[in-house]
C-alpha cells in the first residue's frame, strides 16, 4: 500500500496585514480528509499551500517527502498532484475534451493515444463522457465543476487536493463522485474542502475544522459527531438553552446545545450538529480573514 | 461510469518531447486564430494583386506583409498568451513551468516567420532584385532591406505579442502598441523627409522594429541613410529581448539569473546595432 503523506509544521500564511493561517501542524496520510470551516477560515489558503500554488509565510510544508520551496522538488510534487481550485476559469472556445487534453499535455502525457484514452477515462469518471465535444462556455455550473474535477483526476494522482468539488453538482453525481474519490483514496491522499457536511460524513475518515486560520478540531469524523451525542433534541419551540436551533420540515425545532440535556426528545446527531456545536453556533466570521481566503 | 480508476501514469517525459508536443499544440491554436487567418488571407491577396499592378517603390507592399504577419501576428500571439489566464490556478500547478509554456508560445512565431519567408519569395518573384524600385542599394543590401521589412517583422511581431501577454494585463495593449509604433513610423518618416542627411534622424528612424529605407518621388527613388544589415542585427536583438522578457516571467533561481544576464547582452547588442545602423550605409540620401 502506498503511504503517500503530507506534513505541515507550524505553517502560517499572511496576505499583507491579514493572517489567513497561523501555526498549522498536520500529518496527512492516504484516505480522504475533509476540511470544514466557515468562510474565511483559511481552507482555500491551506489547499493552495498543499497544491504548491502558494508558498507559506512561515513554517515547513512537505508533500510526498519533497519540499515545494525547492523548484525541482516542486515540479516533482506537481507530477504527482491533482488540484481542483475553488474557482476555475476556462479559455474561450475550448470543449471539455480539449481543455482536459491540454492539461494532460501539461501534465506530461505527450503520447497522443495514451493521453486521449486518459482524457476519456477521467471524463467518464465524472459523468461527462457524452459531453466531451461540448463547449465549456455552454455547460452548466455543475458540469463545469466536473470538468475541473476531471483534470484533477488525470493519472490518478497520489495527492488529490479538491476545493469544494461538489458545489453545484447534482445529488446523483455527488454520490458517483464520492464513490470515485473513495476508490482513489485507497492509495492516495485526498484532501477536500467543502461546506457540505454530508459529503464529509459520507466520505471522510478524518475531518479538520479550521477557524480563523487555526485548527479547531482534527480527528475522526465519528469522534466529532460523537461529541454532539445528547446535545441535539427536538422541541415544539426554540429552546433558550440551545446554542442554535432551527425549524425543520416537520414544523418542529431542532436544538443543538453545549450542555447535555435530560428530559427532552434526543435525536441522533449529525456531523453538521457537531460542527455547529464546535463553532458555538456562531455563523459570524472575520471579514479580513475571508478576504484572504 | 465504466472507466477504470488506475491508469498507467506517464513517465516524466523527456523535456524535449514535452516541449515539442506543447509547441505543436500552441502552433495549431495560433494558426486557427481568426485574426491570424484573416491577416494571412489579406497578405496573400495583396501579394497576388501586387504582382499584377505597377509598383513604384518597395515600401508599400512590404508594409502590408509586416502589418499582416507582424502586427496582426502580435495581436493573435497576445490573445493566445492571455487565453489560459483564467485557468492559471489549474495550469500553474502542472509540472510544466511557466517559462516552458512561454517558450512553447514563442515557438508559434515559426508560423508567421515561415509566412514571411514565403512572402519574401513571392515579392522577389514579382520584383527581382535588379528592379529600379530598390533605389541605390546594392543587390545584397536590397535583400537585407526586404528581409528586415518582410521576414523579421513577421517573426518579431508575434514574439512581442507573447512578451506583452506575459507582462501586461490590459487586453488592448497590443492595439495601443500597434498604434504607437504606427505613429512613431509616420513621425520619423516625416522627419527623415525634412532632414534626409541627418545621422541622428536616421537613428531615430531606425529606432523601431520596422523602418522604411526608400522614398519614391518625381525625382526618382531616394535611398535613405542607414545600414540595412545592422538594422537586421538591431531587429534580431529586439526579437531576443522580447523572448527573454517573456521567459523572465516565472523563472526562478539560476534560470532567472541566466535570463537576466542574456537580457543584458541582448540589450547591449541592440544599442550597438542601432548606432551602427544609423551611422552605417550611405552617408547621405542618394536619389537615382
Amino acid at each position: 500500500m502506498v503511504t503517500a503523506s503530507i506534513s505541515l509544521r507550524d505553517v502560517g500564511r499572511t496576505f499583507g496585514a491579514t493572517r489567513a493561517l497561523a501555526g498549522v501542524s498536520l500529518d496527512l496520510k492516504h484516505g480522504v480528509t475533509g476540511l470544514l470551516g466557515p468562510n474565511g477560515a483559511g481552507k482555500t489558503t491551506l489547499l493552495r499551500l498543499l497544491a504548491t500554488a502558494l508558498p507559506p509565510s512561515q513554517g515547513k510544508v512537505s508533500v510526498l517527502g519533497l519540499d515545494p520551496e525547492v523548484p525541482a522538488e516542486r515540479t516533482g510534487i506537481r507530477r504527482q498532484l491533482g488540484y481542483q481550485p475553488q474557482e476555475t476559469g476556462f479559455p474561450r472556445g475550448f470543449t471539455a475534451f480539449a481543455f482536459v487534453d491540454y492539461i494532460a499535455l501539461l501534465k506530461e502525457w505527450t503520447e497522443p493515444a495514451a493521453r486521449h484514452a486518459e482524457v476519456r477515462r477521467v471524463l467518464d469518471l465524472v459523468g461527462l463522457s457524452g459531453l466531451g465535444a461540448k463547449r465549456i462556455r455552454a455547460m452548466s455550473g455543475g458540469q463545469r465543476r466536473r470538468v475541473a474535477l476531471a483534470q484533477a483526476l488525470l493519472g490518478a494522482p497520489p495527492v488529490l487536493i479538491l476545493d469544494e468539488p461538489t458545489t453545484g453538482v447534482d445529488p446523483e453525481q455527488r454520490v458517483t463522485l464520492r464513490t470515485v474519490l473513495a476508490e482513489i483514496a485507497r492509495t492516495s491522499v485526498v484532501v477536500l474542502s467543502t461546506h457540505q457536511t454530508e459529503d464529509v460524513a459520507a466520505l471522510c475518515e478524518r475531518v479538520i475544522v479550521l477557524d480563523r486560520g487555526r485548527v479547531r478540531y482534527d480527528g475522526p469524523v465519528t469522534d466529532l459527531t460523537g461529541q454532539a451525542a445528547g446535545r441535539v433534541w427536538l422541541a415544539d419551540q426554540p429552546d433558550p438553552a440551545a446554542t442554535v436551533s432551527w425549524r425543520t420540515g416537520t414544523g418542529r425545532y431542532r436544538n443543538v446545545g453545549a450542555r447535555v440535556r435530560d428530559g427532552v426528545e434526543h435525536v441522533e446527531p449529525s456531523l453538521e450538529d457537531a460542527y455547529l456545536l464546535l463553532r458555538g453556533g456562531s455563523a459570524e466570521h472575520e471579514p479580513a480573514a475571508e478576504a484572504a481566503s | 461510469m465504466t472507466a477504470t480508476l488506475a491508469p498507467a501514469r506517464p513517465a516524466a517525459a523527456a523535456g524535449r518531447a514535452r516541449f515539442a508536443a506543447l509547441a505543436a499544440r500552441e502552433m495549431r491554436r495560433f494558426v486557427l486564430n481568426p485574426v491570424f487567418l484573416a491577416a494571412a488571407g489579406l497578405a496573400a491577396y495583396e501579394l497576388w494583386s501586387g504582382q499584377r499592378g505597377t509598383v513604384t517603390e518597395i515600401d508599400g507592399p512590404n508594409t502590408v506583409a509586416a502589418v499582416c504577419f507582424g502586427g496582426f501576428g502580435m495581436l493573435a500571439a497576445f490573445w493566445l498568451t492571455r487565453s489560459m489566464r483564467a485557468s492559471e490556478p489549474v495550469v500553474g500547478v502542472t509540472p510544466t513551468t511557466l517559462p516552458v509554456r512561454t517558450a512553447a508560445l514563442c515557438a508559434v512565431a515559426i508560423v508567421p516567420f515561415g509566412c514571411g519567408c514565403l512572402a519574401l519569395l513571392a515579392f522577389l518573384h514579382s520584383h527581382p532584385v535588379g528592379d529600379p524600385v530598390y533605389g541605390a542599394f546594392s543587390p545584397p543590401a536590397r535583400i537585407a532591406v526586404l528581409v528586415g521589412q518582410i521576414v523579421v517583422p513577421s517573426l518579431g511581431g508575434p514574439l512581442l505579442g507573447v512578451a506583452l501577454g506575459r507582462s501586461v494585463r490590459f487586453p488592448g495593449a497590443p492595439f495601443v502598441l500597434f498604434l504607437l509604433l504606427s505613429g512613431w513610423m509616420i513621425l520619423v518618416t516625416a522627419l527623415t523627409q525634412a532632414r534626409p542627411d541627418s545621422a541622428p534622424v536616421a537613428v531615430l528612424r531606425l529606432f523601431a522594429p520596422f523602418a522604411l529605407f526608400t522614398l519614391h518621388s518625381d525625382a526618382g527613388v531616394t535611398a535613405w541613410r542607414g545600414s540595412p544589415w545592422f538594422f537586421l542585427g538591431w531587429q534580431l536583438a529586439l526579437c531576443a529581448i522580447a523572448v527573454l522578457v517573456a521567459l523572465l516571467r516565472g523563472a526562478e533561481g539560476p534560470v532567472r539569473a541566466r535570463i537576466i544576464r542574456a537580457l543584458g547582452i541582448a540589450g547591449a547588442a541592440a544599442v550597438i546595432m542601432l548606432m551602427l545602423a544609423g551611422t552605417g550605409g550611405f552617408t547621405h540620401a542618394v536619389t537615382t
